[in-house]
């Protein structure tokens, strides 16, 4: 399928474009050497957007080649734990994106930080441990966070699409179509920093993928946070082993947390004018 | 009558369940980190006037006001999900993450946010102060 194709090619140009950025950034003074690198370095700028875009490609790319799987009912060519390893694809790509927010060091990636502990903090019983784990304690700087983003998820991503793709390589036209892609992208629109503090009174937007559960936590307890992507995963995951109604009842509770996404997501937008 | 080999069995295996509680609980103990140390902020006279004649101010994630001589300070952290609370023109604290707001007290009036904002414990220290924030 040529949309998991461009979405390895996707991956690779997001890694290669990360190797090119971590010598300009510092876990110690993440924003400041973010502004170095799109004020003061040729290019700076644009090779952050290039980052930027092509791991958002492959966030879309892989929610797009999942929703085509399962349109097509393809997904039981691959066997049950490859199949639970694809769908656990789509966190992982969430969790290495949320990293790289985190790393801008600005006011919103500041909040976020603040957000994300307390909400891995209700996990039950590894709660605490995974936050520390994932993000540092309490204090420190951005290294762990960094290091899952740039290691741990990384790797990962890359893993899990090698597997599912049954190459350990993207193939060249499709990383070719990936890489102008993300180029034309990141010279038509810059990708800004946030504020260093929060603007007073203002609400402080997270990443844009996680807006909609930015949205749901204005009322839903904290744990919803974790529990509300756990539904989702289990939805998609469960219907290669249903038929009939079952699967469609499935696939109908997929579509119905997408639209209530989406819902939360204008309502934030809409909260935060 | 169970065997020698079943004895052997269950007792390794008693003591791989033991060592991997051992481990996880000595894992989970170390990723888990010491609690949050507790924080201490210089409040000295000069800033306490200064926060009394411009109606309060705002020094390292506290917003101190009132008379220097007892001043009020609170905590701005949000007790929501711990994002920085700022003031607001007309009063009061909003916080930027899920749009909890406070009024001047610190007392939640709208939003998710339901415990008020925290007072840290004021000590005397010279002319001034030092808040301690646990």
């Amino acid at each position: 399928m040529i949309l998991g194709r461009l979405t390895f090619g996707l991956l690779a140009i997001a890694v290669l474009s990360g190797l090119a950025l971590a010598p300009f950034w510092s876990a110690a003074r993440p924003l400041e050497s973010l502004e170095a690198l799109i004020g003061a370095t040729p290019l700076g700028f644009w090779l952050r957007g290039v980052h930027a875009f092509s791991a958002w490609g492959f966030l879309l790319g892989t929610v797009a080649h999942l929703a085509e799987v399962l349109a097509k009912r393809t997904e039981r060519r691959l066997r049950p734990i490859v199949w639970w390893r694809s769908v656990a694809l789509l966190p992982i790509a969430v969790l290495g994106l949320l990293g790289g927010f985190l790393m801008r060091g600005d006011a919103e990636a500041q909040a976020a930080l603040a957000v994300f502990r307390e909400v891995s903090a209700t996990v039950p019983i590894a709660g605490r441990a995974l936050g520390a784990l994932l993000l540092g304690v309490p204090g420190s700087d951005l290294a762990p966070v960094a290091l899952h983003h740039a290691g741990t998820f990384t790797l990962l991503a890359w893993l899990l699409t090698a597997e599912h793709g049954g190459t350990p390589f993207p193939d060249l036209r499709a990383t070719v179509l990936a890489a102008l892609g993300s180029f034309a992208a990141a010279g038509l629109f810059p990708v800004p920093l946030g504020p260093p503090v929060a603007p007073d009174g203002d609400l402080l937007l997270g990443p844009w993928y996680l807006l909609g559960l930015q949205g749901a936590l204005l009322d839903l307890p904290v744990a919803a946070g974790w529990l509300l992507p756990l539904a989702l995963l289990l939805a998609v995951g469960l219907a290669r082993h249903v038929d009939g109604r079952a699967r469609a009842a499935l696939l109908a509770l997929a579509a119905a947390w997408g639209a209530g996404y989406l819902a939360l997501t204008l309502r934030l937008l809409l909260a935060g004018r | 009558m169970s065997s020698r080999r079943d004895f052997l069995g269950s007792a390794w295996a008693a003591a791989g369940v033991a060592a991997a509680a051992a481990g996880t609980a000595v894992l989970g103990r170390a990723l888990s980190g010491s609690p949050e140390p507790e924080r201490y902020v210089r409040l000295p006279a000069e800033l306490l006037a200064r926060a009394e004649k411009e109606g309060g101010l705002v020094l390292e994630g506290l917003h101190v006001r009132g008379p220097a001589a007892s001043p009020v300070v609170l905590d701005l952290t949000c007790t929501h999900l711990r994002c920085r609370v700022a003031p607001i023109e007309g009063g009061g604290f909003a916080c930027p993450c899920h749009a909890s707001r406070f009024d001047g007290e610190g007392h939640p009036t709208s939003g998710p946010a339901k415990r008020p904002l925290s007072r840290p414990r004021l000590s005397p220290d010279g002319a001034g102060f030092v808040a301690r924030l646990s």
